[in-house]
């Protein structure tokens, strides 16, 4: 298994390549750079500005001056925040989008595997409907709703939380955005659920089962739960990344100091490095997330070996 | 200030500052009860992009430089010039000023202030390498400025001089009587050169920043808040109610105004379109407005085949209802705009069209009578480029349906990202394009940068040599008046070539809990120091 | 057979596809998979609330009195009156709300449709060739869909309408980019299945080529789950466009859609809240629509035998 281990994560540096390769060249491609500002600067700041970065060299120059930074675990310095450089942006940015994002994954499991269960065991009943009308709501409405009427009430009406901002980690300011991102994966999860016990239920082991006589509960939890829940982990890779990355809307909404914020704010004042350090970190996570994924799927399904 | 100013400083005349700096700083009105808690959290509308005072550029940049910096002048809450570490100065000839430095200011690390930390800083801002985006704005006004910031002369050849350590001397390239005004700008404020010297690039950090202003740096998260303290080693620090101030760097207006809604926030950055007259209603004693020196416009590109024509522009400027803009659609408290000088510049009088008082239908027929003119038939295209913003959009589509129900024009909208439009903008890659101005300083040169010759902030191409020689005469002019006249015909004589389409006077709507006092409605140039800010019991 | 479903679908309503195919398929297990599609009664209501939502968006604004971009400047954000047929009020520029809304469902409906139909032709396309060709090249085909997983697909959303401007074709375009590996990983899949089959075989064997058994062969037997996938893909890519127009990248004014109304609406909820209801609640309900007759498909057309 270690050996799959270390191909998959030798796997990553072809990919990372390929990426930032392609953005490098899409956010070079876009018109504006970085020192196009409402005050037109004068050619002699621009010049200098240029060299500071490196901008004046031909591009696949810049390009192999930035991949040897990269190769010594600097991200270089951000075009926008002078004062701070790239890995130091992404360090204070990274656990706040970890801690939420993270955080909420789990509730969001936790609640749409139960969802889903429920409904799948009540199929096309009033509860199937029911269950499935409130799980969906995260799909069915757009976060940038959801968040501002999270606020209306919670906020302002109720007075319970702050609306938004962020003060090292603590709970209050935490609450709603988990909330907004775990109605999101809620409604994912649940259908998922819902789907793969559907499909377990009707399959010939749980026939057999059912014809021993044993009881609902005890097929469900000790046949059925952990067939259907390969494909729940399956998606939970991808929903892992776009609870970093997709959480641009929470974060503009909460006003967080997340990925989702610098990555916005980077690719907007087309700040090259902090785009392309961000592009990497996502990309590396992404990778480790998949082999995470599919090193659990080893332990769920036994025919599964590496 | 600076207009009071200029009247005295007629020639050679002398001129100190009246009173010593304790007078002008946070005046708490006798009786008024202050809160036991002086901290104030207010929002600054973005992240800033440095605390480097020297190459800060946005606005929300320079309040914080403003609190933490002080330069030789400052400004107080209604936009006045009051000393800062100066207590005086004078303009000893028309091209020389002497600043005099107080004794008693000092650096947060306790070493005092000194006029070689100005020549430092001043220097240090010049400097191409510094690469700060208002080297040439600032520089044009000190000798050999332009010059230093174009590389072409070394930064020690700024007209910057310390005549000892508590005397500064600047020299000018032309008589500058807004000078005091000038210098409050923390661009040119002094740096402590042993702390840059010694953290480098890291020198801005809590820390390791060291200020001279009425706070310092405590703790900066970014894109979640910068906090600032009271500076103890502050030589007005007698006169500084506020023991801390949290800078929050929220974008949304929504976001910001609902931050001030459930009690995080004291200080909205700017209120989102079309919620002024509802906040107005809803929170009478929080709401604050107030018209600032700033210019919403759309540029022509008279390089454009149709644009070039001044008839059409003239037809187009002249059928926008300014007053139902800013009655209706913009609904904030704007004024309607009809030159490129606004109300309240000081260094020129606000010009007008004269078809600005006439009939709408009478604009109209004229408009039309121009366009036909032209050759330009109803149902022809023209082309409108804008940045994405809620404001800008419904005010291009006002726009549009002016130009279409009232000259049957058909209007292209075409919307992008901020960045793109400077491009296209710096380019000349647009036939119209909306544009805006905020004043740098108050003096009607830097209105007059958006339309004069070759100048940086010219968008639209345009060029009147004429008002471009009228507008040299009147800066070497040491007569105020005389200057005045100079710059205000300029100023009409390049309107009457319609480079560009002024719309508004920009205002700035905001929610200031009731219970922030010192906050002045009168200030021009939207700039306050924290210093003059404290809070009421409630 | 699939194909021509496409064409047609192009000119019709959406989801045409799916229900199209199941009469002409006309085998018996294509009358199962409607019967019990017929039995989930959400889908069925679903189904019919789609058409009616489709239709009024087709042919509604023709019937109206207002034009979509009229402005009246003494009609500005009025609850929705009977008087002068705003039914839905006005939004901040006099202009009609109703009108706008139906117009910009067509826009969103649009969008949904034919960046579904994109991403799924892509999707089919790239999984059929790599899961019947296999070895390398579907190695390396299925490597770059995991690249594309990698990829932080707002940033690159973001870039991609900054570099090529806000045509309606081109939002098309941006979200058919990110939208099409799931489809290619579940038709590989799949295919992988059918390779085995005796009737592909029997096809090699008398030399018919690749690209035909490829189309002729398997496309058609991927049927079923190209139908479920294709209804999952609606929502998540009408959702997308929303999130677009969220962060100011939708279609050019005085065009728009519903994620540009509910973005405007949003903002003002408090003072108009109809700005925000009418274009959320028709969003909502088309994307709840969906995701019931997506999971009403899932559960009849099984590929799995029952």
């Amino acid at each position: 298994m270690w050996s799959y281990v270390f191909r998959r994560v030798l796997m990553t540096i072809p990919t990372i390549l390929v990426v930032i390769t392609v953005c490098y060249l899409m956010l070079h491609l876009t018109p504006g750079g970085p020192f196009d500002t409402e005050r037109k600067v004068s050619e002699a700041v621009m010049a200098n500005l240029q060299a500071k970065y490196h901008l004046d060299l031909p591009l696949w120059q810049q390009y192999l001056y930035y991949l040897k930074g990269l190769l010594q675990g600097d991200l270089g310095a951000s075009f926008r925040y002078a004062d701070w450089s790239v890995n130091e942006l992404v360090a204070k940015a990274l656990p706040v989008s970890l801690t939420i994002g993270g955080v909420s994954l789990l509730i969001s499991v936790v609640i749409g595997v139960l969802l889903g269960t429920v409904a799948a065991l009540r199929q096309n009943s009033a509860i199937d409907y029911l269950v499935m009308l409130i799980g969906n709501l995260g799909s069915a409405f757009p976060s940038f709703v959801i968040g501002p009427v999270l606020i209306l009430v919670f906020a302002l009406w109720l007075s319970w939380l702050p609306s938004g901002g962020w003060q090292d980690f603590e709970l209050r300011y935490m609450v709603l955005p988990m909330a907004l991102l775990t109605f999101i994966n809620v409604s994912t999860i649940g259908r998922v659920m819902r789907g793969s016990l559907i499909e377990v239920m009707s399959s010939n082991f749980i026939r057999t089962a059912r014809a021993k006589g044993l009881p609902t509960r005890t097929i469900v939890l000790r046949h059925a739960f952990k067939p259907a829940l390969m494909p729940v982990v399956s998606v939970l890779g991808p929903l892992a990344i776009s609870s970093i990355t997709a959480a641009v809307v929470t974060e503009s909404v909460f006003s967080l100091p997340g990925i989702g914020k610098l990555i916005v704010n980077g690719a907007s004042n087309r700040d090259y490095t902090l785009v392309l350090g961000l592009v990497v970190l996502i990309t590396v996570l992404a990778v480790l997330l998949n082999l995470l994924v599919d090193l659990a799927y080893a332990l769920l399904d036994p025919k599964i070996r590496y | 200030m600076t207009f009071k100013l200029s009247r005295s400083a007629i020639s050679a005349s002398v001129l100190l500052a009246l009173a010593s700096g304790a007078a002008f700083a946070a005046k708490v009105p006798a009786g008024t009860a202050l809160a036991a808690k002086q901290e104030l959290i207010r929002n600054n509308g973005s992240e800033t992009e440095t605390l480097d005072p020297a190459v800060a550029e946005s606005v929300g940049a320079n309040n914080l430089t403003r609190d933490l910096f002080e330069g030789l002048t400052a400004t107080d809450a209604d936009g006045k010039v009051v000393p800062g570490v100066a207590e005086s100065w004078k303009q000893v000839n028309p091209t020389t000023w002497v600043f005099k430095l107080r004794k008693n200011a000092k650096w947060s690390n306790g070493e005092p202030v000194v006029a070689s930390d100005f020549v430092y800083g001043w220097q240090r801002f010049i400097d191409p390498k510094t690469a700060s985006p208002y080297a040439s704005t600032y520089g044009a006004f000190i000798l050999n400025g332009i010059e230093a910031s174009e590389g072409k002369k070394a930064p020690s050849e700024l007209g910057v001089k310390a005549i000892d350590k508590y005397t500064l001397e600047v020299k000018t390239p032309y008589p500058v009587a807004f000078l005091p005004d000038v210098v409050s700008n923390l661009n040119l404020g002094p740096v402590n050169k042993a702390a840059i010297e010694k953290y480098g690039k890291e020198w801005t950090k809590p820390g390791k920043l060291v200020s001279n202003g009425a706070f310092v740096l405590k703790d900066w998260q970014v894109n979640s808040k910068v906090v600032i303290e009271k500076n103890p080693q502050y030589w007005d620090k007698g006169n500084v109610q506020l023991t801390k101030v949290t800078y929050l760097p929220v974008e949304d207006g929504f976001a910001d105004v609902k931050l001030f809604q459930s009690g995080e926030n004291d200080w909205v950055y700017q209120l989102p379109p079309a919620t002024y007259e509802k906040y107005k209603q809803e929170l009478p004693k929080d709401i604050r407005n107030a018209p600032m020196l700033g210019l919403r416009y759309y540029s022509f590109n008279v390089k454009d085949p149709v644009m070039k024509d001044k008839r059409v522009r003239q037809a187009l400027s002249m059928v926008i209802d300014r007053d139902l803009l800013a009655q209706k659609i913009t609904a904030d408290g704007q004024v309607p705009a009809y030159g490129v000088i606004v109300r309240g510049t000081a260094g020129a009088d606000v010009t007008a069209y004269e078809w600005a008082k006439w009939p709408m239908a009478k604009r109209v027929e004229e408009a039309k009578k121009l366009l036909a003119a032209a050759g330009v038939k109803p149902g022809s295209k023209i082309k409108f480029t804008y940045n994405t913003s809620e404001y800008h959009k419904k005010m291009a589509i006002f726009a549009a349906s002016e130009w279409k129900s009232k000259l049957g024009l058909n209007t292209e909208m075409e919307n992008m990202e901020f960045k793109v439009l400077l491009k296209k903008r710096h380019d000349g890659d647009f036939q119209i394009a909306r544009n805006g101005w905020v004043a740098d300083y108050n003096d009607a040169t830097t209105f007059l940068t958006l339309v004069q010759c070759g100048s940086d902030q010219n968008d639209n191409g345009n060029c009147n040599p004429k008002a471009e020689e009228l507008i040299k005469q009147g800066n070497q002019s040491t007569d105020p008046a005389k200057r005045k006249a100079a710059l205000t015909q300029a100023a009409k004589m390049i309107m009457d070539d319609y480079p560009m389409l002024p719309l508004l006077q920009y205002t700035v709507p905001r929610l200031v809990k009731s219970y922030v006092g010192g906050y002045s409605t009168k200030n021009p140039m939207d700039r306050y120091r924290s210093k003059d800010i404290y809070i009421i019991k409630h | 057979m699939l194909l021509k479903n496409k064409q047609n679908a192009l000119g019709d309503a959406l989801l045409a596809a799916g229900l199209d195919a199941l009469p002409v398929a006309g085998r018996s297990p294509w009358r199962d998979a409607r019967e019990r599609f017929f039995r989930n009664k959400a889908a069925v209501v679903s189904l019919v609330l789609l058409l009616l939502i489709t239709l009024a968006c087709v042919f509604g604004p023709m019937l109206l009195p207002h034009s979509f971009d009229d402005t009246d400047w003494d009609a500005m954000a009025l609850a929705p009156t009977w008087q002068n047929m705003h039914l839905f009020g006005t939004d901040e520029l006099g202009r009609d709300l109703l009108v706008r809304t139906l117009i910009g469902g067509r826009i969103s409906l649009m969008v949904g449709l034919l960046a579904t139909i994109a991403s799924v032709a892509i999707g089919i396309a790239w999984g059929a060739t790599a899961g019947f060709i296999g070895g390398r090249v579907d190695t390396l085909m299925m490597r770059l869909v995991d690249m594309m997983y990698a990829v932080p697909y707002l940033l690159i959303a973001i870039l991609m309408v900054t570099l090529l401007g806000r045509e309606f074709y081109l939002v098309v375009l941006t979200i058919t980019v990110f939208s099409w590996m799931d489809m290619a990983r579940v038709v590989r899949g799949q295919t992988l299945a059918i390779k085995s089959k005796e009737y592909i075989e029997a096809a090699h064997a008398i030399g018919v080529s690749t690209p035909a058994i490829i189309f002729r062969h398997i496309v058609p037997n991927l049927l079923g789950i190209v139908v479920i996938y294709t209804t999952v893909t609606v929502p998540g890519v009408i959702l997308t466009e929303s999130v677009l127009s969220f962060l100011g990248l939708g279609v050019q004014e005085p065009m728009t859609s519903w994620g540009v109304l509910i973005e405007e609406g949003t903002g003002v909820m408090e003072t108009t809240p109809w700005m925000l209801l009418f274009p959320g609640a028709l969003l909502s309900l088309t994307l709840y629509c969906a995701n019931y007759i997506g999971d009403g498909m899932r559960d009849a057309l099984d590929p799995k035998d029952r």
